[in-house]
Formats: structure tokens, sequence, C-alpha cells
């Protein structure tokens, strides 16, 4: 899966100290108790993307229509123009190059299976269906480690997978791209498209996160309160 | 813990974090990290921001939690762990003294690391350990 053609974009490729401070910081501050990784990560995403996207729209009638699950599965491309995305002739998003508009792919998550996507090349990303990539994601941290130790890097995202649970990492390309179709989470029954696109995030559709009921991208912005409450009394 | 009080900060200090001084750990940082603009230019990338600043700044956020929405007056006192106004009063300071000389959003970050540690929601040992930790994780592949 990892076959490229073409030059991959310019990348920082070294660790600065910066980055390395960054991280420790907010690591510290998960031991700490002031949040989770996972608040972490939901906060994060909210300032990248508001809306649900093209994709949440594929996954949440794909939840609904069996026989549409089954396109999305085996004809990414033809599926994708359910949602108003057509790969070959019309991108609506105008996002990115012609190479972006080729082949995607709907990896399909089980209870006992989960998919995560990757380019470990450069940032290759299903732009035309998911928008911008998260800067996170053309770090060499998450596009070396991921494929090395997937459930540590998830688990950095705050998603801690069941040791009996399989990770498949689809490593993208020019030609092909991928996104995850999570397993429907309980609590949704009887719910509209609507209602489910909501939840199928941009961080659910790269893989990093599965949806849950009541934590969708485009709600209020998130508020968390302090676990453990300091009390200041310096005067500025 | 070391988070649970504001022991550097206390009603009785009324030293600015400028008269407090350096710290050790940050300044080590500071002169050996390489600035994302410096980076950015030697590798020919045009992205304007670092990677991490998207995570940097949701940290700053989360630690701010409702202190970020609601008009100053009426944050309650230990609602959340840093917040908003206070921060960046203390980035402010600290990037007109201390971190003059250093290129944004570097010195945020080093401003949160320092406000951070004055504040007593970690200390410069902790930290230390934690830079040595995911050092060794990032470089090892």
């Amino acid at each position: 899966m990892s076959e490229h053609h073409h030059e991959p974009a310019p990348m920082v490729d070294e660790v600065s100290d910066f980055e390395i401070l960054e991280m420790a910081v907010r690591e510290l501050a998960i031991e700490k108790g002031l949040f989770s990784a996972e608040d972490h990560r939901i906060w994060t995403e909210y300032v990248h993307t508001l809306g649900p996207t093209p994709a949440a729209r594929l996954v949440a009638k794909a939840w609904l229509d069996p026989e549409y699950k089954n396109l999305c599965v085996t004809d990414g491309v033809e599926a994708s123009k359910a949602v108003g995305v057509d790969w070959i002739n019309s991108p609506p998003t105008h996002f990115g190059t012609p190479s972006d508009y080729c082949n995607l792919r709907v990896l399909e998550d089980t209870p006992t299976l989960k998919h995560v996507v990757v380019c470990t090349l450069c940032s290759c990303y299903p732009r035309p269906i998911l928008g911008q990539s998260p800067e996170w994601y053309r770090t060499p941290n998450y596009r070396r480690r991921l494929v090395r130790w997937p459930r540590q890097v998830l688990a950095e995202f705050g998603l801690q997978l069941p040791s009996d649970v399989q990770i498949r990492v689809a490593d993208s390309n020019q030609k092909t791209r991928y996104i995850v179709m999570p397993v429907r989470p309980a609590g949704t029954d009887g719910w509209s498209e609507d209602q489910l696109a909501e939840i199928v995030t941009r961080d659910c559709l790269i893989g990093v996160a599965v949806p849950k009921p009541g934590v969708t991208s485009n709600t209020m912005r998130p508020i968390h309160k302090a676990v453990h409450p300091v009390e200041h009394g310096h005067g500025h | 813990m070391a988070m649970s009080e504001g022991k550097n900060h206390g009603s009785g200090n009324a030293q600015s974090l400028a008269e407090q001084g350096p710290i050790a750990l940050l300044e080590d940082v500071r002169n050996r990290g390489r600035v994302w603009e410096d980076l950015a230019a030697q590798y020919g990338v045009t992205n304007p921001d670092p990677p991490w600043k998207i995570t940097l700044d949701a940290t700053c956020d989360i630690l701010a939690a409702s202190s970020n929405v609601l008009p100053h007056g009426q944050v309650v006192p230990g609602s959340c762990a840093l917040p908003l106004l206070e921060r960046r009063a203390e980035e402010d300071e600290l990037a007109a003294t201390l971190y003059a000389d250093v290129a944004y959003p570097e010195r945020t970050l080093l401003a949160l690391a320092h406000s951070m540690i004055r504040h007593g929601l970690f200390d410069e040992e902790e930290l230390a350990r934690q830079i040595e930790r995911v050092g060794h994780r990032l470089k090892e592949v």
C-alpha cells in the first residue's frame, strides 16, 4: 500500500526540543489529572474542524443502509457520489491536486478489528471527502511511530483498545486514499442520518478515535471542568 | 502533589515571574532548541506554524476551562488550573523579559511551561524527567 510515484512535500525531518517540550508539558498535565488525553484530542479536533464532512455523511448513510454499506466497501469512489463527491470529474472541495482524485477505499471496522490511516512517506489524505489534514497527521512522530507501535500511538490520542482488538494500519499513497468506517456505537438506535453524521468526527474517520453518542465536532466549544481545582493567590 | 497549591505564587509573594528569575531547565530548551522559523527555512516547508502549535493551543485552552469564555469578573477562583487572562498576562510579561529574544510560538510554549512550574502544577524535576522520556520515545525511530 505504500508505492509512491511523486515527490513528497517538504517536511521538517528532525525532532526539535520545542516539540519534545510541548509533548512533555501535555503529558505531565495528563499524568497530574488536569485533563485526559482524550479530552485534549477532542479539543484539538474542535479547533480544526467544524461541521460534519462528506465522509461523515457517507458513514452515517452506510450505517442505515446495508446495501449502500456494501457499495462503500466495494467501490468507495462510486459510493462517494451519494454524498456529493465525484473523485474523477468534479472535486467539490477544491482541495489539493488532480493526484488526489483517483481512488477511495472505505475500511470497515468490526468489534475485533480497528483500522487507522497514515501516510508514512508524506501526508497523502482523502481531502475531497475529509477536508484538510490535521497538522499532527503530517508529523514524522505520527507517520513513523503509528506503523511500529499503533496501540501506543492510539493510546496517546486517548483511544485505549482491548488487547483482543486487532489494529490494521493503512498506508495512503498517491493513487489510493482511505477513510475508516467505524462500528456504529451503542445508544444510537433510531437515530437519523443527520444525528449519526454528527458523531462521525474527522478523527473517527482517520481512525484515531471512535464515535460516541454526544461527542460531535460541531457542538458548542467543549468545556473542560477542572478535575483538581487549584487556588491561585498571586496578584498580577 | 506539587499541583495542589499555588505555592510559588502565594498572596504574600508579590514578585513578578521575571523577578523570580529564569528556570534552568527551560533555559536549556531555549538555548538548545531550534525554532520553527529556522527548521522550516532549512527544509523548505511553507507552513507558518509548527505542527505542535495546535496541541499547545489546546493545552492552554483546556487548562483555562470556562475562563476562556466567561468575562474575567465571573471566573470563580480555583475553577480551572490556569485561567486564561492570568496565563496571558504572564506570557506577556515573560515575552517582554526572560523570553524577549525567543520567536513565536516557541515563547508561548516556554511561557506556558514556566507558568505551570511557578503555579506548582508540576515541578522542574518532573518536567525534566518527562522531557527525557518523550525525547527518547520520539528519537528511537
